[in-house]
Protein backbone atom coordinates (compact mmCIF):
# COMPACT_ATOMS: atom_id res chain seq x y z
CA UNK A 1 0.00 0.00 0.00
CA UNK A 2 0.98 3.27 -0.16
CA UNK A 3 1.45 6.09 2.83
CA UNK A 4 3.14 9.11 3.03
CA UNK A 5 6.07 9.28 5.19
CA UNK A 6 7.38 12.71 5.91
CA UNK A 7 5.76 13.95 3.20
CA UNK A 8 6.59 11.61 0.59
CA UNK A 9 5.13 9.25 -1.32
CA UNK A 10 5.81 4.89 -0.15
CA UNK A 11 5.10 2.08 -1.24
CA UNK A 12 5.63 -0.45 2.04
CA UNK A 13 4.09 -3.86 1.88
CA UNK A 14 0.88 -3.88 3.58
CA UNK A 15 1.81 -3.40 7.04
CA UNK A 16 -0.71 -3.84 9.35
CA UNK A 17 -0.05 -1.53 12.32
CA UNK A 18 2.75 1.20 12.95
CA UNK A 19 5.65 -1.08 14.08
CA UNK A 20 5.68 -3.18 10.91
CA UNK A 21 6.09 -0.23 9.25
CA UNK A 22 8.88 1.01 11.21
CA UNK A 23 10.43 -1.88 11.15
CA UNK A 24 10.07 -1.64 7.35
CA UNK A 25 11.56 1.60 7.08
CA UNK A 26 14.08 1.37 9.79
CA UNK A 27 14.23 5.04 10.50
CA UNK A 28 16.99 6.06 12.80
CA UNK A 29 16.88 5.84 16.60
CA UNK A 30 15.95 7.68 18.33
CA UNK A 31 12.75 8.86 16.79
CA UNK A 32 8.94 10.17 17.41
CA UNK A 33 5.95 9.34 15.59
CA UNK A 34 2.81 11.12 14.52
CA UNK A 35 0.08 9.22 12.53
CA UNK A 36 -2.43 11.85 10.88
CA UNK A 37 -1.28 14.65 12.75
CA UNK A 38 -1.97 12.86 15.95
CA UNK A 39 1.31 11.57 18.38
CA UNK A 40 1.39 8.11 18.59
CA UNK A 41 3.29 6.81 21.91
CA UNK A 42 5.52 4.56 21.56
CA UNK A 43 3.88 1.85 23.62
CA UNK A 44 1.29 2.05 20.95
CA UNK A 45 2.67 1.23 17.91
CA UNK A 46 2.26 -2.46 17.86
CA UNK A 47 -1.72 -1.55 17.87
CA UNK A 48 -1.75 1.61 15.30
CA UNK A 49 -3.31 0.45 13.00
CA UNK A 50 -2.33 1.69 9.44
CA UNK A 51 -4.67 2.38 6.37
CA UNK A 52 -3.64 3.48 2.89
CA UNK A 53 -2.70 7.37 2.49
CA UNK A 54 -2.15 7.34 6.42
CA UNK A 55 0.23 10.50 6.78
CA UNK A 56 3.21 9.20 8.80
CA UNK A 57 5.84 11.96 10.67
CA UNK A 58 8.94 10.48 11.79
CA UNK A 59 11.13 13.21 13.91
CA UNK A 60 14.51 13.20 15.04
CA UNK A 61 16.47 15.45 17.37
CA UNK A 62 17.71 18.58 15.95
CA UNK A 63 19.28 21.90 16.29
CA UNK A 64 16.89 24.81 17.91
CA UNK A 65 16.44 28.12 19.26
CA UNK B 1 21.90 39.54 48.56
CA UNK B 2 24.68 38.16 51.12
CA UNK B 3 27.72 36.37 49.42
CA UNK B 4 26.36 33.17 51.04
CA UNK B 5 23.00 33.35 49.56
CA UNK B 6 22.43 31.44 46.41
CA UNK B 7 20.45 33.19 44.01
CA UNK B 8 18.36 30.46 41.74
CA UNK B 9 16.39 30.85 38.69
CA UNK B 10 13.43 28.62 39.52
CA UNK B 11 10.97 27.26 36.57
CA UNK B 12 7.90 25.23 37.70
CA UNK B 13 9.32 22.49 40.49
CA UNK B 14 13.48 23.10 38.31
CA UNK B 15 16.24 25.15 40.07
CA UNK B 16 18.90 26.75 38.13
CA UNK B 17 22.31 28.09 38.92
CA UNK B 18 22.67 30.32 35.46
CA UNK B 19 20.29 32.31 34.35
CA UNK B 20 20.95 31.87 30.74
CA UNK B 21 19.30 29.94 28.12
CA UNK B 22 21.50 29.07 24.79
CA UNK B 23 20.22 27.74 21.36
CA UNK B 24 21.98 25.19 19.63
CA UNK B 25 21.17 25.88 16.32
CA UNK B 26 23.06 27.75 13.32
CA UNK B 27 26.81 26.74 14.70
CA UNK B 28 29.63 26.13 12.33
CA UNK B 29 30.44 22.70 13.70
CA UNK B 30 28.72 20.42 16.30
CA UNK B 31 32.32 20.78 18.35
CA UNK B 32 31.58 24.65 18.12
CA UNK B 33 28.11 24.05 19.82
CA UNK B 34 29.89 21.73 22.49
CA UNK B 35 32.55 24.68 23.41
CA UNK B 36 30.30 27.33 23.12
CA UNK B 37 27.87 25.62 26.24
CA UNK B 38 31.07 24.48 28.15
CA UNK B 39 31.61 28.36 28.11
CA UNK B 40 28.62 29.48 28.93
CA UNK B 41 27.42 27.16 31.18
CA UNK B 42 23.57 27.48 30.40
CA UNK B 43 20.58 26.39 32.67
CA UNK B 44 19.14 24.85 29.39
CA UNK B 45 19.72 23.95 26.25
CA UNK B 46 16.58 24.46 23.74
CA UNK B 47 16.34 22.00 20.94
CA UNK B 48 14.08 20.98 18.24
CA UNK B 49 12.53 17.82 16.25
CA UNK B 50 12.61 17.87 12.90
CA UNK B 51 12.74 14.74 9.88
CA UNK B 52 15.81 13.37 9.22
CA UNK B 53 17.90 15.10 6.44
CA UNK B 54 20.67 13.74 5.06
CA UNK B 55 24.11 14.94 6.10
CA UNK B 56 22.81 17.12 8.43
CA UNK B 57 25.04 17.78 11.53
CA UNK B 58 23.03 18.96 13.51
CA UNK B 59 20.41 16.02 13.83
CA UNK B 60 19.81 12.87 14.69
CA UNK B 61 22.00 10.28 16.75
CA UNK B 62 25.31 12.04 16.42
CA UNK B 63 23.31 15.65 17.55
CA UNK B 64 21.76 12.91 20.25
CA UNK B 65 25.32 12.53 21.26
CA UNK B 66 26.27 15.67 21.53
CA UNK B 67 23.35 16.85 23.83
CA UNK B 68 24.45 14.33 26.15
CA UNK B 69 28.44 15.78 26.54
CA UNK B 70 27.14 19.08 26.67
CA UNK B 71 25.51 17.62 30.41
CA UNK B 72 22.55 20.09 30.21
CA UNK B 73 19.03 19.42 30.76
CA UNK B 74 16.84 20.13 27.70
CA UNK B 75 14.55 22.28 26.40
CA UNK B 76 12.91 21.22 23.18
CA UNK B 77 10.55 23.44 21.41
CA UNK B 78 8.20 23.57 18.87
CA UNK B 79 9.79 25.94 16.08
CA UNK B 80 8.05 26.09 12.94
CA UNK B 81 4.28 25.20 14.15
CA UNK B 82 1.42 27.55 12.53
CA UNK B 83 -0.84 25.80 14.33
CA UNK B 84 -2.33 24.71 17.74
CA UNK B 85 -2.70 21.51 16.33
CA UNK B 86 0.73 21.18 15.10
CA UNK B 87 2.46 22.64 18.28
CA UNK B 88 0.67 20.03 20.74
CA UNK B 89 1.48 17.03 18.37
CA UNK B 90 5.43 17.94 18.37
CA UNK B 91 4.99 18.70 21.89
CA UNK B 92 3.93 15.53 22.52
CA UNK B 93 6.43 14.15 20.40
CA UNK B 94 9.42 15.74 22.02
CA UNK B 95 8.17 15.00 25.74
CA UNK B 96 8.82 11.10 24.63
CA UNK B 97 12.08 11.37 22.74
CA UNK B 98 13.63 14.04 25.57
CA UNK B 99 11.84 12.54 28.82
CA UNK B 100 11.12 15.78 30.05
CA UNK B 101 7.60 17.42 30.66
CA UNK B 102 8.75 21.49 29.81
CA UNK B 103 8.13 22.98 26.63
CA UNK B 104 8.96 26.02 24.54
CA UNK B 105 5.59 26.69 22.94
CA UNK B 106 6.00 28.39 19.61
CA UNK B 107 3.06 28.99 17.75
CA UNK B 108 3.98 31.45 14.96
CA UNK B 109 1.30 33.67 13.19
CA UNK B 110 3.65 35.51 10.92
CA UNK B 111 6.46 34.15 8.67
CA UNK B 112 8.25 37.23 7.78
CA UNK B 113 8.67 38.20 11.10
CA UNK B 114 7.90 34.96 13.17
CA UNK B 115 5.82 37.42 15.42
CA UNK B 116 3.77 34.97 17.87
CA UNK B 117 -0.01 33.63 17.15
CA UNK B 118 -1.24 34.73 20.36
CA UNK B 119 -4.65 33.24 19.42
CA UNK B 120 -2.73 29.54 18.63
CA UNK B 121 -0.21 29.79 21.46
CA UNK B 122 -3.45 30.54 24.00
CA UNK B 123 -5.14 27.63 22.40
CA UNK B 124 -2.10 25.24 22.33
CA UNK B 125 -1.02 26.21 25.90
CA UNK B 126 -4.43 25.49 27.50
CA UNK B 127 -4.54 22.17 26.22
CA UNK B 128 -0.82 21.47 26.97
CA UNK B 129 -1.37 22.41 30.37
CA UNK B 130 -4.44 19.73 30.73
CA UNK B 131 -1.99 17.18 29.33
CA UNK B 132 0.26 17.79 32.46
CA UNK B 133 3.14 20.09 30.37
CA UNK B 134 5.24 22.96 31.72
CA UNK B 135 4.53 25.12 29.11
CA UNK B 136 6.88 28.17 28.46
CA UNK B 137 5.22 30.23 25.73
CA UNK B 138 7.30 32.57 23.20
CA UNK B 139 5.13 35.89 23.21
CA UNK B 140 4.98 39.27 22.64
CA UNK B 141 5.24 41.87 25.61
CA UNK B 142 1.62 42.32 24.83
CA UNK B 143 -0.09 42.32 28.47
CA UNK B 144 -3.40 40.77 27.62
CA UNK B 145 -1.97 37.51 26.08
CA UNK B 146 0.55 37.54 28.71
CA UNK B 147 -2.32 37.20 31.23
CA UNK B 148 -4.15 35.09 29.18
CA UNK B 149 -1.55 32.52 29.26
CA UNK B 150 -0.73 32.62 33.18
CA UNK B 151 -4.92 32.59 33.55
CA UNK B 152 -4.50 29.05 31.76
CA UNK B 153 -2.00 27.59 33.70
CA UNK B 154 1.35 28.54 32.19
CA UNK B 155 3.80 29.55 35.25
CA UNK B 156 6.85 30.93 33.38
CA UNK B 157 6.38 33.56 29.82
CA UNK B 158 9.28 33.79 26.91
CA UNK B 159 8.28 37.48 25.85
CA UNK B 160 10.67 38.23 22.95
CA UNK B 161 12.76 41.84 22.96
CA UNK B 162 12.94 41.57 18.96
CA UNK B 163 11.87 39.15 16.10
CA UNK B 164 13.86 36.17 16.03
CA UNK B 165 17.11 36.15 14.82
CA UNK B 166 17.41 39.83 14.52
CA UNK B 167 19.69 40.79 16.89
CA UNK B 168 18.09 43.87 17.57
CA UNK B 169 17.88 43.99 20.97
CA UNK B 170 14.78 45.42 23.13
CA UNK B 171 12.76 46.99 20.53
CA UNK B 172 9.76 47.81 23.06
CA UNK B 173 11.25 48.67 26.75
CA UNK B 174 8.75 50.62 28.01
CA UNK B 175 6.01 47.48 27.48
CA UNK B 176 8.45 45.11 28.56
CA UNK B 177 9.07 47.21 31.61
CA UNK B 178 6.00 47.58 31.98
CA UNK B 179 5.08 43.45 32.21
CA UNK B 180 7.87 43.20 34.60
CA UNK B 181 5.96 45.72 36.87
CA UNK B 182 2.67 43.86 36.41
CA UNK B 183 4.01 40.31 37.46
CA UNK B 184 6.80 40.52 39.90
CA UNK B 185 6.52 37.11 40.75
CA UNK B 186 6.28 35.67 37.73
CA UNK B 187 9.79 34.08 35.76
CA UNK B 188 9.63 36.24 32.70
CA UNK B 189 12.56 34.92 30.01
CA UNK B 190 13.40 37.47 27.17
CA UNK B 191 13.94 35.17 24.48
CA UNK B 192 14.50 36.27 20.62
CA UNK B 193 16.06 39.34 19.64
CA UNK B 194 19.40 39.68 21.96
CA UNK B 195 22.08 40.47 19.84
CA UNK B 196 24.08 41.61 22.19
CA UNK B 197 25.42 40.68 26.10
CA UNK B 198 24.89 44.46 26.39
CA UNK B 199 20.85 44.09 25.20
CA UNK B 200 21.30 40.45 28.20
CA UNK B 201 22.75 42.80 30.77
CA UNK B 202 20.04 45.60 30.16
CA UNK B 203 16.60 43.35 30.21
CA UNK B 204 18.40 41.62 33.17
CA UNK B 205 19.03 44.98 34.70
CA UNK B 206 15.21 45.34 34.37
CA UNK B 207 14.67 42.89 36.67
CA UNK B 208 14.17 40.12 33.84
CA UNK B 209 14.48 36.43 35.43
CA UNK B 210 16.88 34.94 32.53
CA UNK B 211 17.48 35.33 28.51
CA UNK B 212 17.51 32.96 25.72
CA UNK B 213 20.02 33.97 22.60
CA UNK B 214 20.89 31.84 20.32
CA UNK B 215 21.65 33.71 16.91
CA UNK B 216 23.81 36.22 19.17
CA UNK B 217 26.21 33.76 20.11
CA UNK B 218 26.50 30.97 16.44
CA UNK B 219 27.10 33.81 14.49
CA UNK B 220 29.55 35.67 16.05
CA UNK B 221 32.60 35.82 14.74
CA UNK B 222 34.19 33.68 17.92
CA UNK B 223 30.64 31.94 19.72
CA UNK B 224 32.89 30.35 22.40
CA UNK B 225 34.04 34.44 23.14
CA UNK B 226 30.50 35.31 22.77
CA UNK B 227 28.98 32.91 24.63
CA UNK B 228 31.23 33.42 27.40
CA UNK B 229 30.69 37.27 27.34
CA UNK B 230 26.50 36.56 27.25
CA UNK B 231 27.49 34.31 30.89
CA UNK B 232 28.83 37.26 32.01
CA UNK B 233 26.42 39.70 30.67
CA UNK B 234 23.57 38.08 32.35
CA UNK B 235 25.34 37.82 35.95
CA UNK B 236 26.79 41.45 35.44
CA UNK B 237 22.69 42.68 34.98
CA UNK B 238 21.46 40.03 37.76
CA UNK B 239 23.71 41.36 39.91
CA UNK B 240 22.78 44.87 38.97
CA UNK B 241 19.09 44.42 39.45
CA UNK B 242 19.45 43.50 42.47
CA UNK B 243 21.88 45.80 43.72
CA UNK B 244 19.23 48.13 42.91
CA UNK B 245 19.99 51.06 40.23
CA UNK B 246 20.27 54.43 41.80
CA UNK B 247 17.41 56.96 41.02
CA UNK B 248 18.84 58.60 37.81
CA UNK B 249 18.81 62.73 38.54
CA UNK B 250 18.18 65.73 35.84
CA UNK B 251 21.08 67.47 37.21
CA UNK B 252 24.25 67.00 38.05
CA UNK B 253 25.45 65.87 41.48
CA UNK B 254 29.03 65.46 42.41
CA UNK B 255 30.50 62.61 43.29
CA UNK B 256 33.27 64.34 45.33
CA UNK B 257 32.36 66.33 48.79
CA UNK B 258 32.25 69.95 48.44
CA UNK B 259 33.30 70.39 52.04
CA UNK B 260 37.19 71.01 52.13
CA UNK B 261 37.50 71.65 48.21
CA UNK B 262 40.56 73.66 47.59
CA UNK B 263 40.73 76.97 46.76
CA UNK B 264 36.94 77.32 47.86
CA UNK B 265 35.93 80.05 50.01
CA UNK B 266 34.29 78.98 52.78
CA UNK B 267 31.25 81.13 54.61
CA UNK B 268 32.50 79.32 57.84
CA UNK B 269 36.27 79.74 56.78
CA UNK B 270 36.92 80.80 60.41
CA UNK B 271 35.74 77.80 62.00
CA UNK B 272 37.53 75.38 60.02
CA UNK B 273 40.87 76.95 60.23
CA UNK B 274 40.74 76.66 64.45
CA UNK B 275 40.27 80.36 65.06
Amino acid sequence: MFVIVNGCQHLVPDPHTLEELLSQLSPPIPFAVARNEEFVPVGNYHECRICPGDRIEIVHPMAGG
Amino acid sequence: MREHQVDRLTLYDRTFTSRLLLGTARYGSPRQLLDASLAAEPALLTVSLRRQLAGASGSGQPFWDLLSQTNRPILPNTAGCFTARDAITTACMARELFNTSLIKLEVIGDDANLQPDPFGLLEAATELVKLGFQVLPYCTEDWVVCKRLLDVGCQVLMPWAAPIGTGQGPRNPNAMRELRKRVPNVPLIVDAGIGLPSHACQVMEWGFDAVLVNTGVSRANDPVAMARAFAGAVTAGRRAFLGGPMIVQELAVPSTPELGRPFSIDLDVSSLCGS
